[in-house]
């Protein structure tokens, strides 16, 4: 077995999905790519053992690592400080709009606000989806939860995010 | 603009950019694979220290305790003569 080939193979497969887990688990905090990092150096220690295995339990052993890494990594207290700083932090106040770029940034502050305070597990879910680009059912198999779930949980983080969409396009109206 | 492309804006802006993830492609691969040997040996975990622990029979002492103290509660109180 060509061992380059094959982790890359798993890597280019499977490391936008990790590193999309890992900022809904921290909130969007950097800490996510080193996370993403020590999944895949597993991945690499075993991978005797994963090319064995078909491609939805590798999904599965790959989410399963990245699962146990976040729980330790929460349990870090400067970890867990930084997340809870990071979904803490008051939205930035912007400056009245000048430009469509001006007024796209602020949007895009806006949707990212929106979506650090989402409930971990629907932030989880939607980054899974948006950077991730994975459908209902490889979410529900990284995640080990039922499909119907996760569109459940995907349903009500976009219902909260249209929510607060709608009272940005409000204020918006109003300046 | 709707909810998919604002989403999609922000997916781009947070999704790990390729130079990084290949910085870390290759850091990953330049890292030497163990090597299996005939019998493993076990890494000893970080050593913990003692945590105190309740007796055994502590739940059973304690809601004792509590169905007297409830029951005792309810009774009324007697009168000095």
């Amino acid at each position: 077995m060509d061992r380059e080939a094959e982790f890359r193979r798993l890597y280019q497969a499977h490391r936008a999905a990790v590193h999309a887990y890992f900022t809904g688990r921290t909130g969007g905090h950097p800490s996510a790519a080193d996370l993403m990092q020590d999944v895949f150096l597993r991945v690499w220690q075993h991978l005797d053992e994963l090319a064995d295995l078909s491609e939805d339990r590798q999904r599965a052993w790959i989410f399963t690592v990245a699962r146990n890494l976040a729980v330790d990594a929460c349990r870090l207290p400067h970890t867990r400080a930084a997340t809870e700083q990071a979904l803490a932090r008051e939205p930035a106040r912007t400056p009245p709009p000048v430009s469509t770029a001006v007024l796209a940034a602020e949007r895009a502050a806006v949707v990212g606000e929106a979506i650090r305070r989402l409930p971990e597990q629907q932030r989880v879910t939607l980054a899974l989806a948006a950077a991730g680009e994975l459908n209902s059912s490889e979410i529900a198999a990284a995640l080990g939860v039922p499909a119907g779930t996760v569109r459940y949980r995907l349903s009500l983080a976009r219902r909260s995010l249209a929510e607060a969409l709608g009272h940005y396009d409000d204020q918006e109206e109003e300046r | 603009m709707s909810l998919d492309d604002d989403l999609a804006a922000w997916a781009a802006a947070v999704r790990l950019p390729d130079a990084e993830a290949d910085v870390i492609f290759r850091r990953i691969i330049a890292t030497p694979v163990p090597v299996a040997g005939p019998a493993a040996v076990p890494v000893p975990g970080p050593a913990r220290a003692a945590v105190p622990r309740l007796a055994p029979s502590w739940w059973g002492d304690f809601s004792a305790g509590f169905a007297a103290r409830m029951i005792d509660s309810t009774r009324p109180v007697r009168r000095a003569a």
